[in-house]
């Protein structure tokens, strides 16, 4: 039997004219991204520039709904469960045989099910570059489903939010303090000092050269593959040689060492992994919120 | 049906529950009385496994409902004191959500939505939205809800709150209806005249203590022996004759209180029964006290709440 939780949020959600509101402005901001980028590919005359614009409007493309995702993936969720204790219709929930972790689930299922819609309508726009020529259809699929890792880990971000705080309001701004905190602690490794040995291989061609993918894997920082933003940049980077003119290996700086660790590793391998840490991540959040509804439905108001 | 022993929460040092304990036999309309903060709704959220009792226990046809939550949520139907509303769903497919939440089949959802829309005579309305619906309508929906999985006790927390007197005899109604199935019922009020019109039996509780628990009949046999009694004079007797009488009664040792009601009219509230009353007459009339009349005042179950909450 399919979760009630989720086909019923999902009724509710569909019947909101909101959704339609919310699916309209997503493609606006898609298409207008995409004319924006790619007006010189839509002329009489194919150029090497015009080819150009191609991949920067896949990367400008995947950029902007990544922000989008980062964006209202947390106000979309942050309401759930906070919502249904505003209501006061959680203890309604809580009371049938449904455990906290099927509520949690089919809501988040409801929101990330929002955000599937969303990337599904906005695939055609994605494709365009594909069309053009700038990029494989492969790789646009590949780019989607970095994506829908990345809602589902948003999601599960704002459920928690959700779970923890007593209102929507309070929720929301939980949830956009948790993506904050995440962004900020899994980007700190960006901005440390690499161990000696580290350094010294990756600030010498000649070595990094004979480093294999393996190895400069295992030399980044582990909690750099749990941010979501440094999987995209080394999946656009494995893609289409993004951000490659920045990456001199002779140069030295924190940056442009995990750069450079993350070129010599391959950027869609580092993407497949920071994917897999940022699913686990998510579930392991999903499961905290279970927790946290429980929890919270025994603790309740006391009235008389 | 229902066994509560020695239940006690505490939020804190507050204790909102204090030991109670109480049996409450299959098929009876159980009434749950007391004033705000009684205990009420704390006892009845621990029953429907909502709040964990800080020591007690409350089994339900011998399931521990700490111990076996999931096992009592099957046996128990709760309906709080509010009426969560949620938006774009009609009433068939609240009913039907709910029934999907407790498992039922496909077919067993729409048996029991369409059984229990006719019971609390929402028929008519199985395809109008839920935040469409009036307050009583909405409280006879939410009782319909409780009862999706064919539970065997009912928890009710002040269903007929904020209803007008239609709706509340609607209400009683359906209650009856209930009781006549065989559910066991158990609901909650601060109205002590509302359920005992109903109820098979009640429980009074204050300040999260136990003060009554037993049949409307039994409480009222208690509460008569606590009635204040009246004590006319002569009409024009005389102010003196007043001051006697208050002096002659203030000498007795079992007088608590003497209330002068009218110019001629006294109420005195005594500890005692009928030996004690008879003294009274004894000692007014050995006085030459003018007495015309001399009763116990009746109680109105209003007043034997008062009584009792304000003796907890």
């Amino acid at each position: 039997m399919l979760n009630p939780i989720l086909s019923f949020s999902a009724t509710r959600r569909m019947r909101s004219g909101k959704t339609l509101v919310i699916l309209g402005a997503w493609l606006a901001v898609m298409l207008g991204t995409a004319l924006l980028m790619m007006g010189r590919l839509l002329g009489p005359e194919v150029t090497v520039n015009g080819l150009r614009s191609g991949t920067n409007c896949y990367i400008v493309l995947m950029i902007v709904q990544f922000f989008l995702i980062v964006l209202i993936s947390p106000a979309m969720t942050s309401g759930t469960v906070a919502g249904e204790r505003e209501r006061q219709t959680l203890e309604l929930l809580l009371v049938t045989n449904t455990r906290s972790l099927r509520i949690v689930w089919g809501k988040a299922m409801d929101s990330f099910g929002m955000l599937c819609l969303l990337l599904v309508c906005g695939a055609p726009v994605m494709f365009l570059p594909a069309v053009a020529g700038a990029v494989t259809p492969l790789q646009v699929l590949e780019g989607e489903l970095f994506l829908l890792v990345t809602a589902f880990a948003a999601v599960c971000v704002g459920m928690l939010a959700s779970a923890v705080a007593r209102t929507s309001m309070a929720g929301g701004i939980l949830a956009y303090l948790f993506v904050f905190g995440i962004a900020v602690v899994t980007s700190l490794p960006l901005f440390l000092d690499y161990p000696q040995a580290v350094t010294d291989i990756v600030y010498d061609p000649r070595a990094l050269a004979q480093l294999s993918p393996g190895a400069a894997t295992a030399m980044i920082f582990p909690v750099l593959f749990l941010n979501p933003g440094y999987g995209l940049i080394a999946l656009l980077h494995g893609q289409t040689r993004f951000l490659s003119s920045a990456l001199q290996y002779q140069q030295t700086g924190r940056l442009l060492c995990s750069f450079n660790l993350m070129d010599r590793a391959g950027g869609e391998r580092i993407a497949l992994i920071s994917s897999g840490a940022v699913l686990l991540l998510g579930l392991a959040l999903l499961f905290l919120s279970a927790a946290f509804v429980r929890r919270r439905g025994f603790g309740g108001k006391r009235k008389g | 049906m229902l066994r509560l022993d020695k239940l006690t929460k505490q939020y804190g040092k507050f204790t909102a529950l204090d030991g109670l304990s109480l049996e409450i036999a299959d098929g009876q309309l159980h009434g749950f009385v007391g004033p705000n903060g009684a205990g009420k709704t704390t006892t009845m959220r621990i029953i429907s496994t909502l709040l964990q009792p800080t020591s007690g226990t409350a089994e339900i046809d011998g399931v521990d409902v700490v111990r076996s939550g999931s096992k009592a949520r099957k046996l128990i139907g709760y309906m709080p004191d509010f009426f969560g509303v949620y938006d774009s769903l009609k009433c068939w497919e609240y009913l039907d959500f709910y029934g999907r939440c407790y498992r039922l089949s496909a077919g067993e959802r729409k048996q029991m939505a369409d059984q229990l829309l006719d019971l609390v005579q929402l028929t008519e309305k199985r395809d109008a939205y839920v935040d469409s619906l009036s307050r009583g309508m909405k409280q006879r929906l939410c009782l319909a809800r409780s009862l999706i999985h064919d539970p065997k006790l009912l928890i009710l927390d002040e269903p007929a709150s904020g209803m007008d007197p239609r709706a509340r005899a609607e209400m009683k109604g359906i209650l009856k209806t209930l009781r006549d199935m065989g559910k066991t019922v158990m609901i909650s009020s601060h109205i002590l005249p509302e359920l005992s019109e109903m109820c098979d039996s009640l429980t009074i509780l204050d300040h999260g203590h136990l003060v009554f628990s037993g049949s409307v009949e039994e409480l009222s046999e208690k509460m008569n022996g606590n009635a204040p009694l009246d004590i006319r004079l002569q009409a024009g007797c005389g102010e003196e004759t007043v001051e006697r009488a208050v002096a002659c009664l203030k000498e007795l040792p079992f007088i608590r209180e003497i209330l002068q009601e009218e110019t001629t009219l006294l109420r005195a509230r005594l500890e005692g029964g009928e030996a004690e009353t008879q003294q009274i007459l004894r000692e007014l009339v050995s006085r030459n006290i003018p007495v015309c009349d001399f009763h116990r005042a009746p109680m109105n179950l209003e007043k034997v709440f008062m009584e009792v909450t304000v003796d907890a």
